[in-house]
């Protein structure tokens, strides 16, 4: 990927982690009942809007009550997901010693177990953002975004795989959780837990769901089923196009830039920082819609501050476009369907050989090209084998 | 692990992961915040200035309150800028009484004291546990019974008190109430009715910084028990106040029968301790490590440092903050006892961390 940032030496850039430090703590320190309020507001919609919503799913007996259900529906998982779920999993509201909204307590509503999630999202996928072969997160196993990953016939399929994998993003994430916690166990202490031991849990929480959305809730419906079914199928469908687009937006468009093992070996916190806003786009919009993508329309904020309560990435937002300003860094913006079209672009762009890719993409600039050429990524759908998976010394 | 179906393996797990609680908590809660199907909410009816610098607080609990004995103490959870903190009140009410009470007095650098006393107004809601506490009445009263109060400490008495003039009780008790001023008294208004009614019992204050004419002054010592308690070597003896006190109180009742209750704030039964260096402290569930002194509980060292286990009394009473240690050693504050090095469940609010550790959180 070309960057379109300065390159900074040492001093500068611990001078931009400095900043951005100071800007964190200053922020961190209005933290309470305003952030109270918020999450509890976000709550009481959520229930609100899941009783609505099934509600009329299973009274309709005329269409427009049915649509209104299951969008009241889908409204309501995504805030589940997003606003709700994704944020207080990430520790945002530990602070307040409420069991609703703490980190270890709490479970959502999509087939991915929470704590599995919680190990590969908040800790893989923070840690090491668009790290190739490290962040699993990047192009969820078959997608190809970057020259770094070898070119292969299949990927010319990936704009279909994409589509597909859109429409049931959830079992996406829940599927690659397992595994990825298992692949990044350190060898010795597989045998105490196997792959089966994983799966189990992911297992168990997809029989949870299915039976929830498409047995329990239906079943109360009586003979009304076919519509509860319908109506939940429909409301998961759009919970995942929803997030999907949302979260491909967060790191995939053609400026987000990607890294290789080698050059995040002994980073500082301040690099940490510099790799989190290259790796990371934003979406332009107004409030409502900065809710319902969770905050993560402010994904450099949160790729910057994963555990601040997400409504104050609005105000850190100008601020740190401020410092990336000074500092010559490109802030990656854009409305939402500028930065869609942008991933698309690249989605498409890389299911073609190097040859075709960059001539799509545009040149990439010398210096960020890798300076050792990976073995064979594990970006397949099928177990990588032991030799496969790289891990950090 | 049990196998699929889980549903039919694990029936109960399923039930709850539906969250039928928290569906009836939060509709019950939004027709009235008092109501709740899990925990005892109780809403403040009045609020009473007792001295300058506490006051009574008056509570209606909604039916999950099981009641308490008289001298029980219970934990009381409010919300400070979006947080959750929980303390113990002694209530000072009688079981009988329509309504329950808690008397705050602040604290120097007390959160809570000064929160309940500044803050607290009709209508807000509080958070309450389970009363416990075995400060109570044996079931034989004894005939001679003595009771030292100091400062605050006075709450479970006036309660016990109450509790004896329900119950007709017919021997002897004397209350020595040590307090610093006149100004300080807290409840004085009932002990004298108590007093003028019953033939039962002799009130006694004690002021320690400001003296007054008629009263007796200084600290608790041999000469004031004698003064003041004629039967004191055949009274049952029921001590509640700051630790200085208790510790003369023992001390000089040595050989009675004792009940003590003593009154600290979270952090304060910690024998301080000072350190050099520091332990790695590895927190297994978010991958972090970061550096503690091991001088205070783990919890309030980790909450230096931003993070947030979940936590209730701070104190080791309500295993709220209980986690899996996978490995380290780590010292129970409450009785000094260093653990093995292996896996097991600690407190982290009385744990202080002694080596590296390996925490599930
Ligand atoms: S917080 Fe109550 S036992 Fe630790």
């Amino acid at each position: 990927m070309r960057t379109i940032s300065k390159k900074l030496n040492k001093e500068e850039i611990e001078a931009f982690g400095k900043e951005v430090d100071t800007l964190r703590e200053e922020v961190m320190a209005k933290v309470g009942k305003e952030d109270a309020d918020h999450i509890r507001f976000i709550y009481k919609t959520y229930r609100y809007t899941e009783v609505l919503g099934r509600g009329l799913i299973h009274f309709s007996f005329e269409p427009i009550s049915f649509v209104a259900g299951t969008l009241l529906l889908s409204i309501s998982k995504i805030i589940n997901n997003m606003e709700l779920g994704h944020n207080v999993l990430h520790g945002q509201y530990d602070w307040m010693n409420d069991p609703r909204f703490n980190s270890r307590t709490f479970e959502w509503d999509i087939v991915c177990n929470a704590h599995q999630w919680k190990f590969y999202h908040n800790y893989m996928h923070h840690t090491y953002t668009n790290v190739l072969n490290k962040d699993h997160d990047y192009g969820y196993n078959f997608t190809r975004l970057t020259e770094a990953q070898k070119w292969k016939p299949v990927h010319l399929t990936q704009p279909f795989t994409n589509m597909f994998l859109a429409m049931n993003f959830q079992w996406g994430i829940g599927a690659h959780g397992y595994r990825v916690e298992y692949l990044e166990t350190p060898k010795k202490l597989r045998k105490k837990k196997t792959l089966n031991d994983y799966k189990a849990l992911f297992f168990k929480k997809i029989e949870l769901q299915l039976l929830k959305d498409y047995i329990l809730f239906p079943a109360l419906a009586g003979l009304n089923f076919p519509k509860v079914i319908l109506g939940n199928l429909l409301a998961n469908l759009i919970r995942n196009l929803w997030t999907y687009a949302v979260i491909f937006c967060g790191h995939f468009t053609e400026n987000a830039e990607s890294f290789t093992t080698d050059e995040i070996v002994g980073e500082t916190k301040a690099q940490w920082y510099l790799r989190q806003l290259k790796g990371s786009s934003n979406l332009e919009g107004n409030n409502l819609f900065y809710t319902m993508t969770g905050h993560l329309s402010h994904q450099i904020e949160h790729h910057m501050f994963p555990d601040m309560p997400a409504k104050r990435y609005r105000e850190v937002a100008p601020r740190l476009k401020e410092i990336c300003a000074k500092y010559g860094q490109h802030y990656n913006t854009g409305s939402f369907v500028k930065q869609f079209a942008s991933v698309w672009k690249r989605i498409i762009a890389y299911s073609f050989p190097d040859h075709i890719a960059s001539k799509v993409m545009g040149k990439r600039k010398k210096f960020l090209e890798p300076t050792i050429v990976l073995s064979q990524p594990s970006f397949q759908v099928s177990l990588p084998s032991e030799e496969k998976s790289v891990t950090l010394t | 692990m049990k196998s699929f179906p889980f549903i039919y393996n694990e029936p109960r797990e399923f039930l709850s992961s539906l969250q039928p609680k928290e569906w009836a908590n939060f509709f019950l809660g939004e027709l009235n915040p008092r109501f709740s199907v899990t925990a005892t909410k109780a809403k403040v009816i009045e609020v009473k200035e007792e001295t300058s610098d506490s006051k009574t607080i008056v509570l209606k609990p909604n039916w999950l309150w099981k009641g308490f004995a008289s001298g029980q103490h219970v934990p009381v959870t409010v919300e400070i800028a979006g947080r959750r903190v929980t303390r113990f009140y002694s209530l000072s009410s009688h079981p009988n009484d329509k309504y329950l009470q808690i008397t705050v007095k602040r604290q120097k650098g007390g959160l809570v004291s000064n929160f309940i006393n500044q803050n607290i107004k009709k209508g807000d809601i509080l958070e309450l546990g389970e009363a416990s506490g075995d400060f109570v009445l044996t079931k034989e009263l004894p005939k001679d019974l003595l009771f030292l109060a100091g400062g605050s400490g006075i709450t479970p008495i006036h309660s016990i008190l109450r509790s004896l003039q329900t119950l007709n009780y017919t021997g002897k008790a004397t209350l020595l109430y040590f307090v610093r001023s006149y100004d300080d008294i807290i409840f004085k208004s009932s002990f004298d009715s108590m007093q003028k009614n019953s033939n039962w019992l002799t009130v006694h204050y004690v002021f320690s910084d400001i003296p007054k004419e008629g009263y007796a002054s200084g600290f608790l010592s041999k000469e004031i028990l004698e003064t003041y308690v004629p039967n004191l070597k055949s009274s049952s003896v029921y001590v509640c106040g700051p630790s200085p006190m208790q510790t003369k109180a023992l001390s000089l009742l040595e050989g009675l029968p004792v009940k003590s209750e003593l009154f600290l704030l979270p952090g304060q039964n910690v024998g301080k301790v000072k350190k050099e260096g520091t332990v790695d402290v590895f927190l297994t569930l978010s991958h972090k490590t970061i550096q503690v002194k091991g001088e205070r509980s783990i919890l309030e060292e980790l909450e230096e440092q931003g993070i947030y286990p979940q936590s209730g009394c701070r104190m080791g009473i309500c295993h709220t903050c209980v986690c899996k240690k996978q490995t380290g050693s780590i010292t129970d504050l409450s009785n000094g006892e260093t653990s093995q090095l292996g896996e097991e469940n600690i407190q982290i609010c009385v744990s202080r961390a002694e080596s590296n550790l390996e925490l599930e959180l």
